[in-house]
């Protein structure tokens, strides 16, 4: 993969992060912001903004720092790159947009336990250079942060019965309540997980036969 | 071996430096948005037209004095309690006379939405509003409260919360109102 990955486009670099190793539906990573935050879309769009800004900055310095870091305490390095950006990303947070911090709550410091970024960090920002680690960072922040949105989006109308907080419903509407609480959460990505698989299956035949 | 020391203890610096940094020029601006969210939640259990609000210097739960003009318009009560899903935090506003609930404020809560989640919601909230400071709260399940009794209806699927909420009141709001008469008068 490592010197292969140099060679390819930025545009397939980037889309891979949304659909083929998409990292909520495909690399199921990350699962714990992805079902414990997804009550709304809102909210989906803070955790995963946060993420990617996470992802971004720790693959940037890793590529970066990568040849200067020995490999023995190449883990405990990041894991301080990756601790000192999600600290940043929670005092950013709290400052400036302090209701989003409230309904985030621990999961904004629990990313620097989220396999994406340490996953990527390890697999690719250590074996490619700055510039691609970058294009892959976004690529994967994007999917997680989209991933995110429809979770977000399907569980708010179905159990709150409204979109980013605007409701859709008359006063007669009764939400089912189920979907904002940890099953709707389960309930939802095993559908959606589902859907992308089956979608991606029908365009790659590959994959049936696999 | 000396490599690896020098790497991690540079990387630990620099990471403690940056973080240094970024929370000090942001410190002013979190503490604003807590004591921001502080007054919002006071200025709803005692309102006033200019309301003042200060911390008394007391031992045991908190408490905030209300002034609007220099006259005291109430006090707040800063209660815990243990919810369903975890520590619920909550002010309760009483009159200056100390004898009446004005109001409760959930600040804090992580019951479950929809259910122990409703108690932020007015049609419970709003429910403490002229009770009787000086008396227990009672809670009563499925039949109309006798507001004259201090009765509040429970949320019903959510006993367990509706009971910490009035449990939480009963066992500070007295003790609280006790330590205003002694040291504040």
């Amino acid at each position: 993969m490592a010197d292969v990955a140099v060679h390819r486009s930025i545009t397939t670099e980037f889309m891979k992060g949304i659909v083929r190793d998409n990292p909520v539906f495909v690399q199921v990573l990350g699962m714990c912001p992805v079902l414990a935050v997804t009550t709304s879309v809102a909210n989906g769009i803070g955790m995963g903004l946060a993420t990617t800004f996470v992802l971004v900055f720790s693959t940037l310095i890793a590529s970066t720092v990568k040849g200067v870091v020995p490999n023995q305490v190449r883990i405990p390095v990041y894991a301080v790159v990756i601790a000192t950006f999600v600290t940043i990303a929670d005092l950013v947070l709290k400052a400036f947009f302090p209701p989003l911090s409230a309904s985030l709550g621990p999961y904004v410091p629990l990313i620097v336990v989220n396999c994406i970024i340490m996953g990527r960090v390890e697999a690719f920002a250590t074996r490619n250079r700055p510039g691609i680690s970058l294009v892959d960072a976004l690529g994967m922040g994007a999917g997680f942060t989209l991933s995110l949105m429809v979770l977000g989006a399907v569980r708010e109308v179905l159990g709150s019965g409204a979109l980013l907080g605007v409701p859709l419903f008359g006063e007669g509407f009764s939400p089912m309540l189920v979907m904002i609480l940890p099953p709707g959460a389960f309930l939802t990505l095993g559908i959606l997980m589902a859907v992308f698989n089956a979608v991606k299956a029908k365009n790659d035949p590959v994959l049936i036969r696999t | 071996m000396k490599k690896m020391i020098i790497v991690l203890t540079g990387v630990m610096v620099l990471s403690g430096l940056v973080l240094a940094g970024t929370f000090a020029s942001l410190a002013d601006r979190i503490e604003a948005n807590r004591i921001a969210a502080l007054y919002a939640s006071l200025e709803r259990v005692l309102p006033g037209t200019d309301p003042v609000y200060e911390e008394l210097d007391v031992e045991g739960p908190t408490i905030y004095r209300a002034t609007d003009a220099g006259d005291i318009i109430g006090y707040a009560v800063r209660i815990q309690t243990q919810g369903y899903g975890g520590t619920i935090t909550m002010l309760v506003g009483v009159s200056p006379d100390l004898e009446t609930i004005r109001g409760v404020e959930f600040a804090e809560q992580v019951e479950t939405p929809g259910l122990g989640g409703r108690i932020t919601e007015p049609g419970f909230r709003g429910q403490f509003a002229g009770l009787d400071a000086d008396e227990p709260i009672e809670y009563v399940l499925n039949v109309a409260p006798d507001r004259e009794e201090n009765e509040i209806q429970a949320i019903s699927g959510a006993t367990i919360t509706s009971r910490a909420v009035v449990r939480g009141i009963n066992a500070t709001l007295e003790p609280a109102l006790e330590t205003i008469r002694r040291q504040v008068r």
